[in-house]
Order: C-alpha cells, then structure tokens, then sequence
C-alpha cells in the first residue's frame, strides 16, 4: 500500500483541508505520488520561518514600509526571502513563490540605491575632506557635532 | 493495510531506541546555543568597557591604594567620592522596589489582558534603549575613535536601525531568526554598558540585590514572577516580554516552533483533563466520515510518518507513559484509515496532548530561565544583562578578573541548566552565577593578583 500523505488534496474533500496544511505543497501532484513531496519554504529559516501563505503579505507590508524612509526593511525583506531571490525562474517552486518575487526584487533594487547613494556620499566626505568641503567640513562631522552639543560625555 | 499497519509497528521500538540517543546528541548542542549569545553579550559589553571607560575616571588601583593607605584596607572607602556603602545599598534596595513594583504592575495588566499595553511598553522601551543608548554608545565611539562620519549619514543611518532592530527583537515572526536574535543580544549589551557607568559599590550591590529578588520572585509563593507564571499558564498565553529563545536544535522537532507560539494566542484552551476526551473524539471522527476535525490547533508543515514518530519520541523521552500509549495508538490507527484528510487531525493529537504538559515548563518572564513549547531553552533577557554588568565591572579592574568572572557565570549558568532538566519547572538564573561570579571576583581581586604578581616579580611564573 503506498505510503498516504497529509494534505495532499486527491480527493473531493480536499476543499474541507484546512488551508495551511495544503499549502506549501509543490503544486504538482504527479510527483507526490513517487514520494512525500518536500515542503517549499520561502523564508530563509526553513521549517521555523513563515508559511507560504503568509509570506506574501508580509512581503508587500514590508515593501511599502520601506518608503517611510526605512531602507533597512528592504534588506531584512530580501535577506528573509533569500530562497525567492535565488530560486530561478523555471523551477518548480517558482510557482508557488511568484507572488512573493516581485515585492522582493523590488526591495532588493531599493536597498541598493539607497547603499549605493549613501556610501557614495560618506566615502565622498571622508576621502575629500577638508580639501573639498572646506571649512564647512568641520561642521559636518559627527564627533565636533556631538562635542557642540555636549552629548559625548558620560550620560547620567 | 495491515502490513503497512504491521511495518509501522516495528517501527516503533527501533525509533524509541533512537530517542535516547537523539536526546542525548541534541543536549551539547542545546547548551551551546545558549551559551554561545551569553558569551557574545559579555564579549561586547568588555570590548565596550575597554575601548570607552575613560581615562578620567579613577581607576580601581588608585582607588585601592587611596583606600588601602588611607582607611587600612577593610571594605571601606571604595572608589571616587560620594560612592560608600551606605548609598550603594539604599540605591540597591530602591531598585529591587522599583522592579518589584513594576512586576507587580505587570502581572495585574496581565491580568486584566491589557495585552496592547504590554506590547506598547515593549515596543516603547526596546526603541528607547535603541535610539538613546544606542546613538549614545555610537557617539562615544565615534569620538573615541575619531571615525570621521558625517552628521547626515549618522542621522539617516541611526534611527534606521534602531527601527529595524525594535522590529526585529519584538516579532520574532517577520524577521530571520538570527537577526531576532542578534537584535536581543544588541538591547541587552547596551543596557549592561549603561549600567556599568554606575559607581563601584552601587553595582556590585545592585548585583547581589537583583539575584536575591531572581530568587525570592520565582520560587516563593506571592513571588511576582511566579504570579505572572501561574497567570500564563493558566491561560495557556504566552506573557509578551523579551527572552532570549535559543533555536530548537532539530528543525523537525521544533516543526512550527514559531506557528506554536502565535497560535497558542488563538487556539483550543486546554487543561490536562481535557486531553483524553480530545484524542477518542477525534479517534471517532476517524473512524465516522472522512471529514478533517478541524481542531483549530496549529497545522503540521510536514506529513512524514517520521515526524509523526518523532513527535511521539520526543513526547516518550519526557512525557507520562499515558501519551505514548495513546499516540502509539494513533500511529496504528493511521494505516488504517487510508483517506487523507484524516491523518491531519491525528497528527495533531500528540501536539494538544503535549501543550498542556508543555506550557507548565514554559516561562515567559524577564528573569528566569524555562523549557519553551518547541524544548528550547529560553532565557530572559535580564539575565544576559546582569551576566554582563558583572563582567563589565570586572573589566574596570583587570582582564584577570574577567576571565574569572567569565568562568564563574559560565559554571552557574549550566548549573542552572543542569537544575532545569532535573526539576523542569521555572528557574531564577541570576543567583547562582552572580553568586559565584562575586565570590570569583573577590578571590581574584585579593588572593590570586598577589599571587600572581609575586610570581611574575620573582620570575617564578607567567
């Protein structure tokens, strides 16, 4: 007798399986039947991370925070996604991750015009110095900025 | 189906023989994974010590000799002015009533399932410590290193990842476990670096005063801690509060690891009384239509019969015999019904079954250390912070002393460990290791420098 699955949805019942135990499943059902198919994870923790279907959801809230001047977001989305960004495009788990692709390439490129922007500008003002921005490079720098301000010493 | 019925039998004595040997290989793991953060957090907090205590301050030898030559040794004196005795232990005893106070507080909004105020408070004071600290630690270093980042950068770069850092240590849902992790690990250094600014004699008595509240608010009865415990577990939730939960070491046990700790939110109150009418009226709906109970409890990712078998093995190595009688029961009754959707409410039987069990170990509070639903080990955030205000302190003297200190935490805390699996209830971990972490302190300081500087001067050693 073959080995029965859970949540394999062959039967009519399949509609009354509670949602999170169908998915997550390779969508194709021929290859269940050779053996238990692997479940598809999204998140780069595996088993201990997100289930498929809410990993879309958190994908795109993450995606629009980011715009409220939080680029970091965008990099936990695209650290967290990892497996969506490097599965490639004609797998078979690129089915089920073609939701959650778009929202993460999107953050991967923002995060990189933002690094890209903001390592630009710092490596401009340490190697430039006083030489580019003229006096006006002593106002700028953080350490005079906190010594103006009183905050580097001890707190409390 | 009787063969698949008789394969899975033998099955059975083959994988509880495996149980023994699974728990004994995951237990080194399981400790390092605690041990591991614990010792990163103390390395932190010195390397934060060293690089910015200040040459202004006096350091501990002047202060020693000062002492020494002044008073004639004794513990009187201790280091700049205003910093005795007699403040140090009234500053300690306000905060022990403070935390008790707040505690208190705590348990009672608890109570009254104000779960967005304790949410909100989390929130407010995981980003304060972040922001304030954080930007403070920052500007330190920056001016101590001379580091020449600008004013613009600094402002885009530092509430950026204190937000993200606050995201990430408050939902442990939305983020890689790691950054979770690491974003504990960077609140606790920082609150541990802030309070080794205290005085000498303030700190050390700070110290010996939190472990014995640790102690008295856990074990005795009208504890706060142990309110807040009795509280959780009765309700079956989970207190919202900042603990340090180590990853469970086989991803297959610790299935739905964070699905569990969500969903207990929402799922099937139950008491141990209950179990045993869950497990024959979901045999029954077996055995009647095919429909799936839908138990409301969390969902099973994976449909091996293996994880079936290892949720019986782990519940075996640690459960009443009565569970594994009856999940082996489940394990037969798997075969026979073959449809589908059935086998999705018989796996999830040994999990309900093992809930109520589970969360008598579970312990959610800042100060303690317990068993989490997936078998990991958790520990409260406060502990990491007063381990590393310890080592911090003993970093202002000399690296001997840190080693000691280091050594000394590291023995209580598996002590503690070794206390945790023995009894499996909640356990305070301050006091064993601050106990031994002082006395380490104190021997080092008088008996083992003197030693060792004798050594060195006559050439003898080292």
């Amino acid at each position: 007798m073959e080995a029965r699955v859970a949540g394999v949805p062959e039967d009519e019942e399949s509609g009354l399986l509670p949602r999170p135990s169908a998915a997550g499943r390779r969508p194709s059902a021929a290859a269940a039947r050779r053996a238990p198919p692997q479940p598809v994870w999204a998140t780069v923790d595996g088993p201990l991370g997100l289930p498929l279907e809410e990993a879309e959801g958190h994908a795109r809230r993450f995606f629009l925070w980011g715009f409220a001047c939080l680029p970091f977001l965008w990099a936990i989305n695209c650290c967290y996604f990892w497996p969506v960004l490097r599965s490639p495009a004609t797998s078979s788990s690129s089915a089920a991750f073609s939701q959650i692709r778009p929202y993460v390439v999107r953050s991967a490129i923002g995060f990189t015009i933002f690094s890209v922007v903001l390592l630009t500008w710092a490596t401009t003002f340490i190697i430039g110095g006083e030489r580019l921005f003229g006096p006006g490079w002593n106002d700028l720098v953080m350490y005079n900025v906190a010594d103006k301000l009183g905050i580097s010493g001890f707190m409390g | 189906m009787a063969d698949a019925a008789a394969a899975t039998v033998p099955g059975e004595p083959s994988s509880s023989a495996a149980a023994t040997t699974t728990v004994l290989d995951s237990l080194g793991e399981d400790i390092t994974r605690i041990v591991t953060p614990v010792s990163t957090c103390m390395l932190l907090v010195v390397l934060l010590v060293s690089l910015l205590s200040s040459p202004s301050s006096p350091s501990p030898f002047t202060a020693a000799f000062s002492g020494g030559g002044g008073g004639g040794g004794g513990g009187g004196g201790g280091g700049g002015g205003g910093d005795d005795i007699a403040t140090a232990l009234i500053t300690a005893v306000t905060f022990v009533v403070a935390v008790t106070a707040a505690t208190f507080l705590l348990a009672l909004l608890f109570y009254l399932r104000c779960t967005p105020c304790l949410r909100a408070y989390l929130g407010f004071s995981s980003l304060s410590v972040l922001l304030l600290l954080g930007g403070h630690v920052a500007l330190l270093l920056l001016s101590r290193l001379r580091l020449p980042l600008d004013a613009v950068s600094f402002a885009l770069l530092l509430p950026n990842a204190a937000a993200a850092l606050a995201l990430a240590a408050l939902s442990p849902a939305s983020v890689p476990i790691a950054l979770h992790q690491a974003a504990l690990v960077a609140i606790a250094v920082l609150t541990a670096f802030w309070f080794t600014l205290l005085p000498e004699w303030t700190t050390w008595a700070l110290l010996v005063a939190m472990a014995v509240y640790d102690l008295a608010a856990v074990l005795l009865p009208g504890g706060p801690l142990r309110v807040l415990l009795e509280l959780a577990i009765e309700r079956n939730e989970e207190i919202p509060a900042l603990v340090y939960e180590a990853r469970p070491v086989d991803p297959r046990h610790g299935q739905n690891w964070r699905l569990w700790r969500e969903r207990t939110q929402s799922g099937v109150e139950l008491d141990a009384n209950s179990t045993v009418e869950v497990i024959s009226e979901v045999l029954g709906t077996n055995h009647g239509a095919n429909s799936a109970g839908n138990l409301g409890v969390s969902a099973i990712r994976s449909d091996e019969q293996v994880n079936l078998s290892g949720d019986v093995r782990r519940l075996g190595t640690s459960m009443p015999n009565l569970s594994s009688d009856s999940a082996s029961a489940q394990v037969e009754v798997l075969p026979a019904s073959p449809e589908t959707s059935v086998s999705v409410p018989e796996m999830r039987v040994p999990l309900i079954q093992s809930r109520p069990e589970r969360t008598r170990d579970e312990e959610d509070d800042e100060d303690g250390i317990g068993l989490s639903s997936s078998g990991a080990i958790k520990l409260g955030l406060g502990d990491f912070i007063f381990y590393s205000v310890l080592v911090g302190r003993a970093a202002m003297y000399d690296y001997m002393t840190v080693y000691a200190c280091y050594l000394a935490i590291i023995a209580g805390l598996g002590i503690t460990l070794l206390l945790l699996a023995f009894y499996r209830k909640a356990l305070p971990a301050l006091p064993v290791s601050i106990a031994l972490g002082v006395v380490f302190y104190v021997l080092t300081r008088t008996l083992l420098e003197t030693f060792v500087m004798q050594c060195s001067t006559n050439l003898l050693m080292f």
